[in-house]
């Protein structure tokens, strides 16, 4: 399988990996999997509750080069934006940006489902209960 | 009922003679092979209902018999189309043998059929109790991996025996979770006899769903322990 540029740059450098403290009411956690290859994804985000931006993110992948490139541009991606910006990225964004091919789109499925599940989470802890953001998510 | 017999196509009428073939492999009135009507799944070309406790010794037999049925070897003076055919419903009979012959590609076939197991984009996520045992899990032996890289002889000895200890407690998960579908096989089986019907009969799929992903994750961490063993 050859890797594109982009991928092999973040799976040697990832960028932040590590964690944040679970229990922070600030900080939403994601966890997910994808059953076909049994690889997991932790997404992490400090979300100020003022402004709605999205002060930090951390990752953590046990998964394929791809998944690991694709959290670590999620990250990167996050930072800085409001939590309705960062709804709006698809795996099809991260798909073009780091030229996955057909076998790894499900490993960027996997990013974009971390984000939803890591703001559902913040969302959840501030008493919000819209379903906007729930692990389950379809893509079209 | 309807769902769980074999779903022959209506009335299919041999190529050759017109004749109903009434889904027979080869044609009543006349003999002729015929091709496999739409629709016909794994478990109907052997004549079988979609039942997942299935006895391999008979599945064998069907399959010998039908392959020395569609054996090319038969054909070599019938007419093109039969011949080809004969080739078609040959490999189609080895596919349909691999995949029914082992109960983890059956149930994954049976569900596939059923609509109940989404590959790729659209797929549900596990619950979130089991993906942290597997996260947990994962950085357990990472933290294994990472010991490995920088212990000395006499740590890396404790460190092997601390992976073995992964890999029986991993390989030990792998078959509570065998069990347990062989379970649900049992109950689906049971539901068919019973006619049950389709809320029934998704319960269970769901269920075996669910059964097939922890599975895979486990699969997935066993896996990875026996690659540190190789290289400890
Ligand atoms: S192969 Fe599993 S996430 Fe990429």
């Amino acid at each position: 399988m050859a890797y594109s540029d982009k991928v092999i740059d973040h799976y040697n450098h990832p960028r932040n990996v590590g964690s944040l403290p679970k229990e922070d009411p600030n900080v939403g956690t994601g966890l997910v999997g994808a059953p076909e290859c049994g690889d997991v994804m932790k997404l992490q985000m400090k979300i100020n509750p003022e402004t709605q931006v999205i002060e930090e993110a951390k990752f953590k992948t046990f998964g394929c080069g791809s998944a690991i490139a694709s959290s670590s541009l999620a990250t990167e991606w996050v930072k800085g934006k409001t939590v309705e910006e960062a709804l709006a990225i698809k795996n099809t964004d991260i798909v073009r940006e780091l030229s996955l091919p057909p076998v790894k789109i499900h490993c960027s499925v996997l990013a974009e489902d971390a984000i939803k599940a890591a703001i559902g989470d913040w969302k959840r802890k501030k008493g919000d209960t819209t379903p906007a953001a729930q692990t389950t998510t379809t893509h079209g | 009922m309807s769902t769980t017999q074999a779903r022959v196509a209506a009335d299919p009428t041999c190529w050759s003679c017109g004749a109903a073939t009434g889904g027979e492999h080869f044609c009543p009135a006349c003999g002729k092979l015929q091709p496999l009507p739409r629709g016909t799944d794994y478990f109907a070309l052997f004549g079988l209902t979609r039942k997942l406790c299935l006895d391999a010794a008979e599945l064998e037999k069907r399959f010998h018999q039908l392959s020395w049925k569609l054996h090319p070897d038969n054909f070599v003076r019938a007419g093109e189309y039969e011949r080809e055919l004969s080739l078609d419903r040959a490999s189609q009979l080895n596919d349909a043998y691999r995949v029914l012959r082992d109960p983890i590609s059956r149930v994954e076939y049976l569900l596939a059929r059923e609509g109940m197991r989404k590959e790729g984009e659209h797929k549900q996520q596990a619950p979130p109790e089991l993906l942290e045992e597997i996260f947990e899990l994962n950085e357990w032996l990472d933290e294994l991996r990472i010991a490995r890289q920088t212990s000395s002889n006499g740590e890396m000895m404790a460190l092997r025996g601390k992976l073995e200890a992964a890999r029986k407690n991993f390989e030990e998960k792998l078959r509570a979770v065998d069990a347990e579908l062989d379970g649900v096989f049992g109950q689906w089986d049971a539901a068919l006899d019973a006619g049950a019907d389709d809320a029934a009969r998704k319960k269970l799929m769901t269920r075996m769903n669910e059964l097939l992903n922890r599975r895979s994750y486990i699969r997935n961490l066993a896996a990875n322990v026996q690659k540190e063993l190789a290289e400890a």
